[in-house]
């Protein structure tokens, strides 16, 4: 059980309090994070390659695991998980990915279905949850297509259908319009933006100016594993040339 | 686990073999070969100690030729005193008639051509022990104690090599055979391996949806027994296809040594048993390769 109280407790989707990452090449990903993001949030995670946006995104997937401090994800402490719940603390997430990993021989209606088959879901369930989803992506007219016959944007919409099918409270997405056109990426921008709207908290690692500019929301600005900044209405370039000055000043690590 | 993610696991083994056409096909030869060379071994190694158990009584016996030019009387006191030997069990006196005799029913066509009978008289002698035939066969070949013996044919050089090879087998045998199947089990493995490599992408889809390690394990560990099965049959067809050649060769000799043994080990005893070694092998050996793969959630 978390040891958070009450009422943080039942907002909060994502607490990461006094977190570091240090890798055995004495290299840190992430120096001191204090970070909350509540339940229906919509947070873009921006800063130049190598801030630790990604080691951040498999800190909440339990991909990574922290060296001190405390994660707390959908009410899970990621330190006290057993190897044994992690599939099932997982559940509870979405997870999107620049290069979609689709599976390449496997059609659209198959690939949404895959998520929900290895999780043991039953025929029924995935009759009725998947044509849904795939109706919310826009991809509903093409169930029967293989990846490689779809536009890289069609093919993120499926990776999302994929994220979300089992209905999961927080959707992570990692440079989700890295491979796409300044237009397909504002369709993706706007699906996600819809799917946050839905109640799905949602966070976003992007290098994508433009739509972070698009859609004013909370902006967390990334420099050599610290936080910056962190704006309620942000935009990427603000964030990213004032991270200089950030309001966080980060306390140096002890082996930097 | 219900009934219908079952079929799905089982349906999605089966999808994995037809899928990874090429690499499947890599990885059946590969244990093809392993499995073959393995129960190959095994087989020849049972079915030479099979051979070696049939021999005892060749082993202890020593033929003994006398010169042609020694009379009835003479062999009859050569085989009295040969008798006293104290390493000698019995001496059966063969005369030449009676060797005449057999060699007409035996090769009439080489009688036939023979003026006359061109045949010595000769001992059938056996030790006492097994351990004292040569010793025998030293006496036996003094000369100054027997000057009527022309010539001594003690075990013959074929037998004594196959006995040999047998203890060889009897001693080494065990470790051998662990080492070979070490060495299959090692093959299989890093065969499975690529496989598994081949499909990392899937298996990490797998991880992120929230598979457990079971789920994503269970149809690689089916297609590891499935390449193991299928395998070891078409290793059981090429060993038993062989064995039936090396018998029918043998056969074909008509040697009097190397007559067709009859063997206790039947084409479905080395079927199901390299088949039950190659489900083994396949089982284990996709389960290792995956533990590394898995460890990493």
């Amino acid at each position: 059980m978390s040891l958070q109280n009450g009422t943080s407790g039942a907002t909060l989707m994502i607490e990461l309090q006094a977190v570091t990452v240090a890798y055995r090449n004495q290299v840190t990903a992430l120096s001191h994070v204090d970070l909350y993001v509540a339940k229906g949030e919509f947070v873009f995670i921006v800063g130049p390659t190598g801030a630790g946006k990604s080691t951040l995104l498999k800190l909440l997937y339990r991909d990574e695991k922290a060296t001190e401090g405390r994660v707390i994800v959908a009410g899970q402490d990621l330190n006290a998980i057993r190897p044994g719940e992690v599939p099932h603390f997982r559940r509870k997430l979405g997870i999107v990915f620049q290069d979609f990993g689709l599976l390449p021989n496997k059609t659209v209606y198959e690939n949404v279905a895959f998520a929900l088959r290895v999780i043991g879901a039953g025929k029924a369930a995935i009759r009725r949850q998947v044509p849904g989803v795939l109706e919310m992506v826009g991809m509903a007219h093409r169930p029967d297509s293989f990846p490689a016959q779809l536009s890289g944007g069609e093919q993120q919409r499926v990776a999302i259908a994929r994220a979300l099918v089992n209905d999961p409270p927080l959707l992570l997405a990692d440079e989700p319009t890295g491979n796409l056109d300044p237009d397909t990426s504002h369709g993706i921008a706007q699906l996600l933006n819809h799917i946050n709207i839905r109640g799905t908290t949602v966070l976003v690692a992007t290098h994508d100016a433009t739509i972070v500019d698009r859609m004013p929301r909370r902006v967390l600005a990334f420099a050599q594993g610290c936080l910056v900044r962190d704006d309620a209405q942000g935009a990427y370039r603000e964030a990213v040339v004032g991270r200089g000055n950030g309001k966080k000043e980060p306390e140096a690590a002890p082996w930097a | 686990m219900g009934l219908g993610s079952f079929g799905f696991l089982i349906r999605e083994g089966l999808l994995n073999i037809r899928r990874n056409g090429l690499m499947s096909l890599a990885a059946l030869g590969t244990v093809t070969v392993a499995l073959t060379v393995l129960g190959g071994s095994l087989w020849t190694a049972h079915r030479i100690n099979e051979f070696a158990q049939l021999q005892p009584q060749k082993f202890n016996q020593v033929d003994v030729f006398l010169k042609p030019e020694v009379t009835r009387e003479q062999s009859l006191a050569v085989q009295a005193r040969v008798q006293l030997l104290p390493d000698v069990k019995s001496a059966r006196l063969v005369t030449k008639e009676q060797a005449w005799a057999r060699l007409q029913t035996d090769e009439p066509t080489i009688t036939e051509a023979m003026p006359e009978n061109p045949l010595p008289d000769k001992f059938e002698i056996e030790a006492r022990d097994a351990t004292h035939v040569d010793a025998m066969a030293r006496q036996l070949r003094n000369t100054g104690q027997f000057p009527e013996v022309a010539k001594i044919s003690d075990a013959s050089k074929e037998v004594r090599t196959m006995l040999g090879f047998a203890r060889i087998i009897r001693v080494l045998g065990g470790s051998v055979a662990v080492g070979l199947f070490v060495a299959t089990l090692f093959i299989v493995q890093n065969t499975i391996r690529l496989t598994v490599f081949a499909r990392r992408r899937e298996i990490r889809i797998m991880q992120l949806v929230g598979a457990t390690p079971g789920f994503i394990r269970f149809p690689l560990l089916l297609e590891g027994v499935f390449h193991g099965v299928v395998g070891a049959a078409l290793a059981s067809a090429i060993i038993l296809l062989c064995g039936r050649e090396v018998s029918r060769f043998v056969a074909q000799l008509n040697s009097p040594l190397l007559g067709d043994v009859p063997t206790h080990l039947g084409p479905a005893d080395v079927v199901s048993g390299l088949i039950a070694i190659g489900a083994f092998v396949g089982l284990v050996g996709s389960y290792l390769s995956l533990r590394r793969f898995l460890k990493q959630i």
